[in-house]
Order: C-alpha cells, then structure tokens, then sequence
C-alpha cells in the first residue's frame, strides 16, 4: 500500500488546496488549543475564590495532566471536520474530472484505487493522532503542577484517532456514493451537525441509551466536551461498547463502498 | 490468437441498449477499426474492455486471458476525452501514469517530443488548448512502449496537420508490430490507415472483416465496384440516359454532379462512349475506387443515431 501512496502523493503534493486545508488543520487546532489553554489558565489563576477550591478546580482543569488528554483529543476533533472535507474534495474531484477512470485505464484494479485513497486516510489519521499527543505534552507540560500524573488518560489520544477514522470513513463514503463535489459536502456537514445529533436527541429523550449508538454518536461519547460538567452526562454505557460499536460502523461503511466501487460504471 | 476476443457483450442503461450481442475478434499485429454513426455504441465497447463499465451480460478477453489489471498496464489507450489532472504539468500527469503502469517513466520526454508537446510540457495542463490535451493523452498511451494501442477518435481536437502526424504515427506503431484499436467516425481516415474493421450501428455488429473485404463487397455479391463521378452541361438530361445504360448498379444525382456505381468490367471509355452516343458531351469523368464511407453509407442508412 505504500507505493500507492507515493503515487496519491504525486496527485496532491502540488495541489494548492490540499495544502491550504492540511496546513489549516496543522496550525490552527495547536494554536487554537494552546491559546485556548492560555486563557483558561490565566482566568483560573486570577480567580478571587478560596485556594482550596482554587486547587480542586486547578487539578481538575482541562488543560493539566491527566485531563488535557481529553481536551486534546475533543479539540483536535472539533478542527478535524477541515479534514473531513479535504478528504471528500480528494475523492469528489477525481470522479468529477474523470481521473479516477484514468487511474483504471492505466492499470489500476478498482481495489487499488480504493487501497490509494485508504492510505491518504490513514495518512491523515496518524498525522492527526501525533498532533494531539504533542499538543497534549506541550500544553500540559506547560500548565500543570508538579507531581501531576503524566500518561494517565492518554487514552483519549487513541479514542481521537478511532474517531478522526470514523469521520473519514464516512467522508469516504459519502464522497464515494454522490459523487459531487458541493453535495457531498452539504450532505457531509448536513450529517455530522444536523442527522446525528436529531437521532441521539430521540433516542435519548425517550430516555433509551440507543442514541449514543449512532454512527457518530459513539465515536462522540468517547470524546465529550470537557467543559461541560460531569452532572450533565447522561450516558450509563460503558466505553468498550462504544468502540465496537465504532467498529462495527467501520465495517459497514468499507464493505458497502468496497461493493459499490467494484461493480458501477466509472462515470461522472 | 486473438488480441481481443468479444463474446455476445450487451449493454443496457436502463431502458437503452447500448451493445446488443456484439461478438468479434481482434487479430494481432493490425489496425482495427471500430466504425459506426455517433451513438452506436463504440465507446461503450471500448470502456467495457478497460473494465470502465460493467457489460449487462457476455464476457471479452485480452489476448486470451479473462481481463486483468496487470494486462491494462500493457495496453495504452485514450478513451473519450483526456483525463489529467488540472493543476498538474503535461510532465507531472505522464509521470503518474507511468507510475501506475509501472513502467515508462524514461520514456516521458521521448514521447512528449513525438506528439510535440516537449516545449510545453512544464505548464499546466489547463492550460492547453484541445488540440494540446489530445495530444498528451496520445502521448501517455505510447508509455512504456505497449504492445497493445486502443484510440478512441484519436484526431478529435486536432489541427489537419495534427491528423496527418497521427496517422503516420499510427502506421508506424504497425509497423512495429503493435496491435492497434481504433474507434472512429471519421472514415476518410479509416480508410487511410486501418487493415480490418468492424461497423457497428445502434449497438448492433453490422459487419466485421478486412477492409479490403468490406470495400469490394456489395451486399452478397463479392464484386469489385467502382465509382464515377460524371458530368455535362445538362446533368438531368444525363441522369436519364445513363438509367438507361444496362449493367450500372445506381445512379444518383449529387452536387457535384452525377455519381454511378458500376462493377469493374463497365470501363470508363464504355461509359464515355454510351453517353457521346446518346448525344451527351461529358464535361467531367472522374473515376473513384469505392470508397469505405459509401460502403459505410450502405451498411448503416444515412441517418446519424440518436
């Protein structure tokens, strides 16, 4: 899979919007983040309150050890929609100027095509994932006390990861199945802010725990908001299930793009 | 055996039909034609032996292998219209091509200086003109020098001195002994370069054969026909006395004046003779070999598809 990399690499090394979307992406979530994290700090330390509370709030903050994992990883997952479009605009514009068909003439098998653009995804995830652990060093490096504990939570940098790949797999998908460039991305958008969260309300007011087994739901709940109180949670089920519910997503969307690519006519 | 053998391909696109039951075999070392009227469904044949499009039922092989993707990397085709990258260089779009074949990246600049597009081979390639971007994709198909050529309307785009250079390159890709598929309306061209052809109209094989075969066959009959064209001061006067000649085939009033079609052995002086004697003077006396685009003409009605 690598030499098809290199070759997806070719295409898109000297495309300009690639670029001006990966390089979004690359410094506005650590500048965002670490600005962020900056002013939080500077407001907790000017607070007026009892320096008992002072500390309870301080060890609890975001942006200190163990918790900035978990900020890190829900930031990162707020920036990386950038991703998730530059990942369809990938894929729309190669249907869209028929390149994929010349990929096939060429010589490619459907597969091949489908393993190429897997491993710009891949690319993405894993370049993504180390962002958020480096962010998560320097930030909490940076604002916690001495003492704190280090690599507790990191595991939230391996939920983002399962994360920023569901989100890419749909994008694939989407991309895959519409084809065009402006819809997909409408459509995209129209299910990350809009379908899933409708679904999680649903499910959620008919106080069912189904909700937080929607496609993106279940990655989302791995990854919640750090700024919002514990009290609000209402999820009762436990992460193991989200993650293989995760998976099993995952598995759908590739076997339906998988039996779609290899069967249709290559055209726009 | 058979570079390309096509076994009973049909085609629909829900309620149209595309290719209905085409079989034909594609011999090595020539240049095959395939003719028919816009719409016959040429290209989807030739998208569907480059695993383009997925046939409704039958089933084609290269070289007599079921079609895989390592054979694709031997063959270099142009189907329907350029497809390159935009914002990538003529260079930079012939280097991912050959990265996909697997070979051929030497070849870049040797067959970006044979279709003439070296100088400009570091612009982008939206920005070259139709006939430009014809021409890298003829160059991308010489890549890796391939055994097998598909062409699908190789001059579309192209200057007059464009389709001269590319039919001679065309010969000489035969003449070393490279098979080479030609999809075409242009049969002028046809004519001038391909060794056997098949003609398809509405998705149905109406004949396939050298054209040789094909020019020198009238319906059943294996006869040689000729064409002339002739003229004379009153050429209505002349319609009627040569309906009256016995052993012509047609006759037929054009603009350029009128055309007959006879069998070989009417010679030109008979002809000549006949209408001196009937009282008309003959201006004008042109004989043509019958031509592939008649014999098209005869095969395939004159009406384009739709």
């Amino acid at each position: 899979m690598f030499n098809l990399f290199k070759i997806e690499w070719l295409k898109i090394k000297t495309y300009r919007t690639f670029w001006i979307l990966f390089a979004g992406f690359l410094i506005f979530f650590p500048a965002g983040f670490y600005l962020m994290a900056y002013k939080y700090m500077e407001r907790m330390s000017n607070a007026k309150s009892m320096e008992e509370n002072l500390l309870k709030a301080l060890l609890d903050a975001p942006f200190v050890f163990p918790k900035v994992w978990h900020a890190a990883a829900w930031t990162g997952g707020m920036f990386f929609v950038l991703m998730g479009m530059l990942f369809i605009l990938l894929i729309t514009n190669e249907v869209q100027y028929r390149t994929h068909r010349q990929n096939i003439i060429d010589g490619w098998s459907r597969m091949d095509f489908l393993k190429a653009k897997l491993s710009i995804m891949v690319f993405f995830v894993l370049v993504s994932t180390v962002l958020v652990f480096i962010m998560g060093l320097i930030v909490g490096s940076q604002f916690s006390p001495a003492g704190a504990s280090m690599f507790d939570g990191v595991h939230f940098v391996g939920y983002f990861a399962l994360m920023a790949t569901v989100y890419l797999m749909l994008a694939f998908l989407v991309g895959i199945l519409i084809k065009r460039t402006g819809l997909s991305i409408i459509i995209y958008f129209a299910i990350v802010c809009i379908v899933d969260n409708v679904l999680w309300l649903v499910f959620t007011l008919r106080d069912s725990q189904l909700g937080y087994y929607m496609p993106l739901e279940a990655v989302d709940s791995l990854v919640t908001n750090p700024f919002k109180p514990k009290i609000m949670e209402r999820r009762t089920v436990a992460d193991y299930t989200l993650i293989i519910a995760a998976g099993i997503y995952i598995s759908a969307y590739v076997y339906i793009i998988i039996n779609y690519f290899r069967k249709t006519d290559l055209k726009t | 055996m058979a570079i390309l053998s096509i076994n009973n391909l049909t085609k629909n696109y829900r309620s149209i039909r595309a290719l209905d039951n085409v079989s034909f075999e594609v011999p090595p070392k020539t240049v095959f034609g395939i003719l028919g009227p816009n719409g016959s469904g040429k290209t989807t044949l030739l998208g569907i032996v480059m695993d383009i499009l997925k046939p409704t039922n039958g089933s084609f092989k290269w070289a007599g292998e079921q079609s895989s993707d390592e054979l694709r990397k031997q063959i270099g085709t142009l189907l329907e219209t350029p497809n390159f990258y935009h914002y990538l260089s003529g260079e930079d779009n012939l280097r991912i091509a050959a990265r996909i074949k697997g070979k051929g990246e030497d070849d870049i600049p040797k067959v970006l200086k044979t279709v003439n597009l070296y100088e400009r081979r570091k612009s982008k390639f939206n920005s070259y003109s139709l006939g430009m971007k014809q021409r890298l994709a003829i160059a991308s198909t010489l890549l890796g020098d391939p055994g097998i050529l598909v062409f699908d309307e190789p001059t579309n785009g192209l200057d007059p001195a464009g389709i001269a250079e590319i039919r001679e390159l065309i010969k000489e890709l035969n003449r070393q002994g490279k098979t080479i598929i030609m999809a075409s309306h242009i049969l002028d061209e046809v004519e001038k370069v391909c060794t056997h052809v098949a003609i398809i109209q509405k998705g149905v094989l109406k004949t396939v054969g050298s054209v040789h075969e094909i020019m020198h066959t009238s319906g059943t009959q294996n006869v040689t026909s000729l064409l002339i064209e002739l003229g004379a001061a009153d050429n209505g006067l002349l319609k009627n006395i040569l309906q009256g000649m016995s052993g012509l085939e047609s006759v037929a009033e054009t603009d350029n004046g009128i055309e007959i079609i006879c069998p070989e052995n009417i010679t030109p002086e008979q002809v000549n003779s006949y209408c001196f004697e009937k009282g008309v003077v003959l201006n004008k006396l042109n004989v043509k070999r019958k031509s592939l685009e008649t014999r098209f003409l005869e095969i395939t009605g004159k009406q384009s598809d739709r």
